[in-house]
């Protein structure tokens, strides 16, 4: 079973009682929604953080999985940001951004941080990460489900130079530093810092500006 | 643009450290078009994730919603409060003659980046406390790397976070626990985190074990529970391994009930 971000939880467990829902709702009603949930997670409400962890796990996980690579960390790196969220629920202001935004950095940057700590437990060597540097963009792109959402993304990747996608790739997904990202595609440096900022920007203007 | 600017998208996607991070988030605290780009642009990375959407094991959700219940949302953001920081303090039963046995403190990097991000927001009402001025101060001038620092009574487990030989080791446990060492042996010190314990039934306890070689060396006792930590007082850097069992509440000297989980170290 595909559990998205937007589809009503996890099969019998999204079932409760008296909280009927629109099954797919746009984005700025999910962040709506997320937004009720979040802070009601900050008032101590079990029920509503539960519902927020059905909404956005797979997402949540889903990057951690992808730059960690190891379920077990993954999992136990999924915990603690998800216990974070739930300690930092009063603290969320749309003017941080999404709800799934905050998330999402909030997720991301524990991965990689997580990545660095324990790089000895992963093979991230360099001799390594030169022969994986094109799967990376590869897996990414494979077996992406058809989905709007996930349609426009696709759409917003392919609109950027071959090397701002390599470089954004390597770096968000890869959870490479950038310097790493530097040797790896054998640029300086102050190149792949712009290719990174040029390829966010380029995602942005593609995404457009409802976020 | 300055070639500082520049790092801003480096800088939301995680890819600074060391000293291009301290000194990204020196500029950022002074200029406004950096903070405004990392928002918009942590934004659009977000999107990222739709691209790799994967649901966790079905076991986390129950495991994350059981978490939860030991930890207290943090009240809203109002400068006074910040120093009300709930970092959860974990029930330890080391015991009170170890050299270890500050409390433990979770070191939570990630709250204490997000306070000191977060500075910027507080009012000057924050300045009356104490502990937050002299929190506020470190925060601004403060690397990355000094960070754990600034969690008061976390010192110890701060060093180990920050090891560079940090391994962490996990297993599942036969009673439906799950142990995990974090290990460091440029410090000597490894640090159990229990999750999920079981309650050891009455009158009995976990106790934990470092092995050498054959011999099991007993170690520290802990209750159970939905998360507990103990550091380990054997010789981290000495020891082949660890292991976990169910021992009378008092700690026995050589394992008598079979062994829960082993890791090799």
């Amino acid at each position: 079973m595909n559990i998205s971000a937007v589809s009503p939880g996890t099969g019998g467990q999204s079932s409760r009682a008296g909280s009927p829902r629109p099954s797919t709702p746009g984005r700025a009603a999910e962040n709506d929604l997320l937004a009720e949930l979040v802070s009601r997670a900050a008032r101590g409400h079990e029920d509503a953080f539960a519902e927020m962890y059905d909404r956005t796990s797979s997402r949540i996980y889903g990057v951690i999985l992808r730059v960690l690579r190891s379920a077990d960390h993954a999992a136990e790196v999924t915990q603690e940001v998800y216990v974070e969220i739930w300690r930092q629920s009063s603290r969320y202001a749309p003017d941080k951004g999404s709800v799934l935004g905050w998330m999402t950095t909030m997720a991301h940057r524990r991965a990689v941080d997580r990545v660095r700590s324990v790089s000895s437990d992963v093979a991230r060597d360099e001799k390594y990460a030169l022969k994986s540097a094109d799967r990376e963009v590869d897996v990414v792109w494979d077996g992406v489900e058809q989905k709007l959402d996930v349609e426009r993304v696709r759409k917003g990747m392919a609109s950027l130079t071959a090397i701002q996608r390599e470089a954004l790739t390597l770096a968000y997904f890869g959870g490479y530093t950038q310097s790493q990202v530097a040797s790896l595609l054998k640029l300086p440096l102050g190149t792949v810092k712009t290719r990174i900022r040029d390829g966010l920007i380029g995602l942005r203007d593609a995404l457009g500006v409802e976020a | 643009m300055s070639e500082i600017h520049g790092a801003v998208g480096s800088y939301v996607v995680n890819a600074l450290e060391g000293s291009e991070l301290s000194e990204f988030e020196a500029h950022l605290a002074v200029c406004e078009t950096c903070r405004r780009e990392v928002v918009e642009f942590s934004e659009t990375a977000g999107h990222l994730s739709t691209l790799v959407e994967t649901p966790p094991p079905p076991a986390l959700r129950a495991s994350v919603l059981s978490a939860i219940k030991e930890v207290r949302p943090l009240p809203p953001e109002s400068g006074a409060d910040v120093h009300d920081e709930p970092a959860p303090r974990r029930l330890l039963t080391t015991p009170p003659d170890s050299p270890d046995a500050e409390p433990a403190v979770e070191v939570d990097e990630l709250a204490v980046r997000r306070l000191r991000r977060s500075q910027r927001y507080l009012g000057l009402a924050a300045a009356a406390a104490l502990v937050v001025a002299l929190g506020l101060g470190g925060w601004v001038v403060n690397l990355r790397q000094d960070r754990p620092a600034q969690v008061a009574g976390s010192t110890l487990e701060a060093q180990l976070l920050a090891a560079p030989d940090l391994k962490v080791v996990s297993t599942p446990m036969r009673n439906g626990g799950r142990a995990s060492f974090r290990v460091s042996e440029s410090l000597n010190k490894a640090l159990f985190i229990g999750q999920d314990l079981p309650a050891p039934g009455p009158g009995k306890a976990y106790q934990l074990w470092t092995i050498d070689g054959a011999a099991a060396v007993p170690d520290n006792l802990i209750n159970g529970g939905q998360r507990q930590q103990a550091w380990l007082s054997g010789d981290v850097r000495e020891a082949d391994g660890a292991a976990i069992t169910i021992e009378p509440a008092g700690g026995s000297e050589t394992p008598t009930a079979p062994i829960l989980a082993s890791v090799s170290l």
